[in-house]
């Protein structure tokens, strides 16, 4: 059973003395790996490194100090905080566009709803379309895609980015019903179509 | 100010660090002064040319300085600034083949200061190292790692277990077959 590498080099380098290893006494070709570790030790440790000139030191410290005094001032474009104030809103308002021209795509695109008995049209008018717990939306992929783009949404962001709550014109906009949507094409078409004059 | 640096230099290396944190002038100056030699012959080792070996050692200490809010103090300054430095090396010759930059040119040596050794033997003795040098670049990253820190910067193969985050078993393996490795890639040239 010859020696261990570990062994070998703890007898190369000397920190184990071969006394305590009464193997190599009677191995020659761990004896002769025990030399070939040293001469290898020692042709390694005869390489020296050229040394710079003296003032090479104190022109790295000079680099060192310069890059370190450029990292620590503050640099705006770096500023998470600013980014975040400039971003989130931004993203908040993109968020909200998208929310809008959904809801109003997918109720303008809609077919119209076949004519109906009066009491059923009543009941009809009093339904409200509500984005948020519209549980048909839940099939809508569009709406699937809005609800996750704005999940992340916190309510100050989204009162920065003029998302307000009930009353506001946005709420209204979203909440309209079938009459109110085809009306608001209606206008719309009106007022996109050529002009006679 | 002379009173400032000689108070700074009475810190032991965690309030060093923590006054480099607290931006206190001339804190990171003094790490970058007591470990830049060092730091730099390391990289040295690795690259074996003077500019690449200048850039990385910059660059370690830029790293540490990025990095010195993660620096725990249980290892020394200098065990965590070799771990940079390895790791920045080997990324470095890892990136590209260095083999043609390993060795600054024999030529180039041999018209330096000889000093006491006649010219033949001066030339016979940087050949020498050339080719050592040479082997060593062609040895295993892990492998030269342990050769550099143990041979030249006589490292316990703990502190060398410490910066390459092996085991000391591991690192004798490593420095057994680096030392066998160059044996064989000397072995028609010594």
């Amino acid at each position: 059973m010859h020696l261990e590498e570990e062994e070998l080099v703890d007898l190369a380098e000397g920190t184990r003395p071969e006394s305590s290893a009464p193997h190599l006494a009677s191995c020659e070709p761990c004896r002769r790996q025990v030399g070939d570790l040293r001469a290898m030790m020692s042709a390694a440790a005869d390489v020296d490194v050229p040394e710079p000139s003296p003032l090479y030191w104190d022109r790295l410290s000079a680099r060192v100090r310069e890059t370190v005094a450029t990292e620590a001032s503050p640099r705006p474009w770096l500023d998470v905080a600013a980014w975040r104030r400039v971003l989130l809103p931004a993203w908040a308002a993109a968020v909200a566009s998208i929310i809008i021209v959904v809801a109003l795509g997918s109720r303008l695109m809609a077919p119209p709803p076949p004519p109906a008995a009066p009491a059923a049209v009543v009941a009809k008018d009093a339904e409200v379309v509500d984005l948020w717990n519209d549980r048909a939306s839940d099939d809508d992929e569009s709406l699937t895609l809005v609800a996750s783009l704005s999940a992340g949404l916190d309510l100050e962001a989204a009162g920065e980015a003029g998302l307000a709550a009930r009353g506001s014109a946005e709420h209204a906009v979203t909440h309209m019903d079938d009459d109110d949507l085809r009306e608001l094409k209606r206008l719309l078409m009106q007022e996109l179509a050529p002009s006679g004059d | 100010m002379a009173a400032a640096d000689q108070s700074l230099a009475d810190l032991d290396e965690r309030a060093l660090v923590d006054a480099c944190l607290a931006n206190q002038p001339g804190a990171f100056d003094l790490i970058v002064e007591r470990h830049r030699r060092p730091v730099y012959l390391l990289c040295y080792r690795f690259v074996g040319n003077h500019e690449d070996a200048s850039d990385l050692s910059q660059d370690v200490f830029i790293r540490a300085f990025r990095g010195l809010r993660s620096f725990r103090g249980q290892s020394s300054i200098a065990t965590w600034l070799y771990r940079i430095g390895v790791n920045v090396c080997l990324n470095r010759v890892s990136a590209k083949t260095t083999l043609g930059k390993l060795t600054d040119p024999i030529d180039d040596r041999q018209f330096v200061d000889a000093g006491a050794e006649s010219a033949p033997d001066r030339i016979l003795k940087e050949e020498r190292a050339a080719q050592v040098r040479a082997a060593i670049a062609q040895l295993p990253p892990t492998q030269r790692a342990t050769l550099i820190l143990r041979t030249y910067h006589e490292m316990s193969h703990q502190e060398i277990a410490d910066v390459l985050g092996s085991s000391v078993g591991a690192v004798k393996a490593n420095f057994f077959h680096a030392l066998a490795n160059l044996k064989k890639l000397l072995r028609d040239e010594i």
